[in-house]
């Protein structure tokens, strides 16, 4: 934790420094499941696949490191900003969980930890910034303007008040892409589907970075409004809206993500073929995570033709931007993401994934390949 | 003298003493701990060199470690110090196919070696479980071997040449790219195996062998482990030696096919799989052989269908050993008497004996391993919150080691003795250990290189 003097505990109410460490000497604050973090046998598999420990070199930086942490810390080692470093560096891509022999699941490990620095009052920077942003502005950017800009006030002014189906735009879209947003609600507002009047971040970035208790605060402002349209169904564009929606969100709700939606809805779409050849990035959070490996082939292939990456599906590397590492580490970040490029076959004219954050992070390092989302494929088919 | 401000002189920002990151390198895979004081990745020979001199001149301990996945806790700093990561000078610096051979820097993983020599058709055979993270430098320091080692020896037998860095900062070779040398001690052979004590290798040449043209399986399942035995003892006697010879008891299989349930293994006693390398014809009639042997005595027999199948079982059976806990999520396996090894004619008694260890103490066990080569792999699992499981554990593995050694074999076959197994070492080996601290004396008088390793 940088300390800037003052904190926000879990209700927002401001901490003092006094409180701050108080809160840190309390040791038996740090507790996660054991029973995982034992069933690691530190045999370092992971170590083998680990994306960033590849970059950065330390034993700290790789799975088994963190899970080595993570006892030490529930051995009664005092948590300090000193793991950091180790913990707030892990994108959460889940390769480790893939390959481990013991069956532990290290991102889930890792989040927990993480949540119990938070309540340690153990964070860096960007982690604060990160969740001052999404708690004050309802966005992971702290942007001030509105959500819905890409759309015309006509079109918002005909948005359905009552559906079956919401599409959850998520912040990049709304913010970074709001042309692929336009171009995903252009198809999806077709069937039926409608938006949420007043759309906050899902709280990804508050999960995966271990602000446990305000993201329930968010997916509870969220939750409210699906259930006034009374949607059974929520479409997401972006990997990590996608996984938060399906693992974190109330079982009861359904969700698809965009490429599975398209998927189904193949005949209706009127697809022409393109002279294209592009390749597919899988989004940790969209394949690995929840398995969602063939609709976007399905998608692509209806419409051009598919090249592979040398690692695909389950053995996809990560883009780098999870995790909060790509605001925590921007270097690590990158240099994960040139990694994944060096990934890329010979003579594609496009990269195409289906997550905001992987087409951001994939573009900023700098290859010479255009990375798309896949609704942009989509929409080049439909013109 | 500020070492922390020295060893930065020499590597830099590939310096650590955070609490956190020198916990990280406070233990491997094993059950033995102890704390570094530094953590250094230095990437060149000259940077070890002066490294070493540094903690030389001022008594500091040295360990050397390459990715730690050791069982013995031979990269363990229990004496405090320096820890040498090797990991980042991993480096192919020459693959010479005319003089079948290659060059390596220390930290190369095994199977990134593997995948760089396979365009050229040969390939480096000790083979550990560990082979998708293990170092080379590991390799070398506890003569690591793995499944294929029957056919195909130990890393001992693949050496050709080290450059070591030894305990005063001098920088020598003990070898060359000749294939035999009659020219004074093999020094080469007195590092390999040293376990980082005589110092610290920091390149290798490796020989290395063409790639078979094919590999078959034969995986057989017999009504028990004695059984099982006496057809690997017939299989040799009628001249057969097959690239692998592993078995899997009960419990392994049942581990097996929760750590891939698509597996298709016999759901009944003790199965060995035997694997055979060539050309198409000559595995065949090894397969059909082994086949046509063993039959008698079998319950089932059959041969692997494609070469995915034979991958699938492989590289689950290399992780068999970390996958315990899938059976039963309170358990975990903990490597303590794991690498015992008999002479191969007492195996079956070695397996009798391990389940009655395991018996006595009421402990869950699992046994596979290199019943080719006389190398048992028991795997013992508690529940780590468990004290009394703990005592019971340890107990058991002083006994395993105990019988290993009456039964003429060794305590370690092949993960080394580090700081777990040091204890037996002078009941192995008697008079023969003061031989071992003698040459210990001479190339490290003061005694920095690792120490509280091998016994010494």
């Amino acid at each position: 934790m940088k300390n800037e003097g003052k904190k926000e505990n879990e209700q927002g109410k401001e901490l003092d420094e006094t409180e701050i460490s108080q809160k840190k000497g309390e040791k038996q604050l740090f507790e996660v499941d054991r029973r995982s973090v034992y069933r690691c046998v530190q045999c370092g598999t992971c170590r083998s696949v680990c994306p960033v420990f590849d970059v950065v070199g330390w034993e700290s930086a790789n799975t088994r490191g963190r899970m080595l942490i993570i006892k030490s810390l529930l051995e009664g080692m005092h948590p300090s900003e000193d793991v950091l470093p180790s913990l707030a560096s892990c994108t959460t891509c889940g390769i480790c969980a893939s390959r481990c022999p013991a069956g532990v699941n290290p991102p889930e490990v890792v989040e927990a930890a993480r949540t119990q620095l938070v309540k340690c009052g153990i964070t860096t920077d960007a982690q604060e910034k990160l969740k001052s942003a999404v708690m004050t502005y309802g966005n992971s950017f702290g942007e001030t303007t509105d959500r819905k800009q890409w759309l015309s006030e006509e079109e918002l002014s005909k948005l359905p008040q009552k559906s079956d189906y919401v599409y959850f735009v998520g912040c990049l879209d709304s913010y970074r892409y709001p042309e692929s947003a336009k171009k995903a609600f252009g198809v999806l507002r077709r069937f039926g589907v409608t938006l949420l009047p007043d759309e906050q971040c899902c709280a990804s970035p508050l999960l995966r970075t271990g602000f446990k208790e305000e993201a329930e605060e968010v997916m509870e402002r969220n939750l409210e409004q699906i259930r006034k349209i009374g949607a059974h169904t929520v479409i997401t564009s972006c990997a990590g809206c996608y996984t938060t929606f399906k693992n974190n969100y109330p079982e009861e709700l359904k969700v698809i993500s965009l490429p599975e939606f398209l998927a189904e809805h193949l005949e209706e779409l009127n697809l022409k073929k393109l002279d294209l050849t592009v390749t597919y990035h899988d989004p940790c959070h969209l394949g690995r995570h929840n398995k969602v490996y063939d609709a976007p082939r399905k998608v692509i292939q209806a419409i051009c033709t598919l090249k592979e990456m040398k690692n695909i599906k389950e053995n996809a590397l990560c883009c780098g931007g999870g995790g909060g590492v790509r605001r925590g580490y921007p270097d690590v970040s990158l240099e994960l993401a040139r990694n994944r490029l060096k990934d890329v076959p010979e003579g594609v004219d496009y990269i195409v994934t289906s997550c905001p954050l992987c087409v951001r992070n994939l573009s900023d390092a700098g290859g010479n390949i255009e990375v798309i989302d896949i609704v942009e494929l989509v929409a080049m088919a439909m013109e | 003298m500020d070492i922390t401000t020295e060893l930065r002189k020499i590597v830099g920002e590939r310096l650590s003493v955070s609490p956190s990151e020198l916990y990280c390198y406070s233990s491997d895979a094993s059950q033995v701990k102890g704390m570094p004081d530094y953590v250094v990745r230095p990437k060149s020979t000259d940077e070890v060199s002066r490294i070493v001199r540094l903690a030389y001149e001022n008594n500091i301990p040295v360990t050397a470690r390459g990715a730690g996945t050791g069982l013995a806790g031979g990269a363990v700093p229990v004496g405090g110090g320096i820890v040498l990561d090797m990991s980042s000078m991993n480096r192919i610096l020459e693959i010479d196919i005319d003089n079948i051979q290659v060059m390596v820097e220390p930290g190369i993983i095994q199977d990134a070696l593997n995948n760089a020599l396979k365009p050229y058709g040969f390939f480096f055979p000790p083979n550990p479980g560990s082979s998708a993270m293990c170092t080379i430098g590991g390799m070398i320091g506890y003569n690591a071997s793995g499944m294929r080692c029957v056919k195909y020896g130990t890393t001992r037998n693949y050496v050709r040449d080290l450059e070591v860095v030894l305990a005063d900062g001098t920088v020598i070779h003990t070898g060359s790219k000749m294939l035999k040398s009659a020219a004074g001690y093999d020094l080469t052979q007195l590092i390999v195996g040293s376990e980082g004590t005589l110092g610290i290798v920091t390149k290798a040449s490796l020989k290395i062998v063409p790639l078979p043209k094919t590999r078959k399986l034969v995986i057989a399942s017999f009504e028990n482990a004695e059984i099982a035995g006496q057809a690997v003892v017939k299989t040799f006697s009628n001249g057969v030696i097959p690239s692998a010879c592993e078995i899997l008891d009960r419990v392994s299989l049942q581990v097996l096919k929760r750590y891939d349930p698509n597996l298709v293994l016999p759901s009944e006693g003790d199965v060995i799989l035997f694997e055979v390398d060539g050309t198409e014809s000559s595995a065949r009639e090894a397969a059909e052989q082994i086949m046509k042997v063993c039959a008698p005595l079998a319950l089932s027999i059959r041969l692997a269908e494609s070469e995915k199948e034979m991958a699938d079982i492989w590289a689950a059976r290399k992780l068999v050993g970390a996958a315990v806990s899938r059976l039963d999520p309170t358990k975990s396996r903990i490597y303590v008497g794991e690498d015992v090894g008999v002479p191969i004619k007492q195996i079956p008694e070695l397996l009798k004996r391990a389940q009655e260890i395991a018996e006595k103490f009421n402990l869950p066990a699992m046994k596979y391993g290199h019943i080719g080569d006389g190398n048992l792999h028991l795997a013992l699992f508690i529940d780590v919150l468990n004290k009394d499981e703990w005592d019971r554990l340890n107990r058991a593995a002083d006994l395993i080691h105990r019988t290993a050694i009456e039964l003429g074999g060794t305590v370690s076959s092949e993960h080394g003795i580090g700081a777990a197994r040091a204890e037996y070492m002078k009941t192995q080996w008697g008079p023969a250990l003061e031989v071992m601290r003698a040459i210990k004396r001479v190339l490290d008088p003061k005694g920095i290189l690792n120490p509280g390793k091998l016994g010494l």
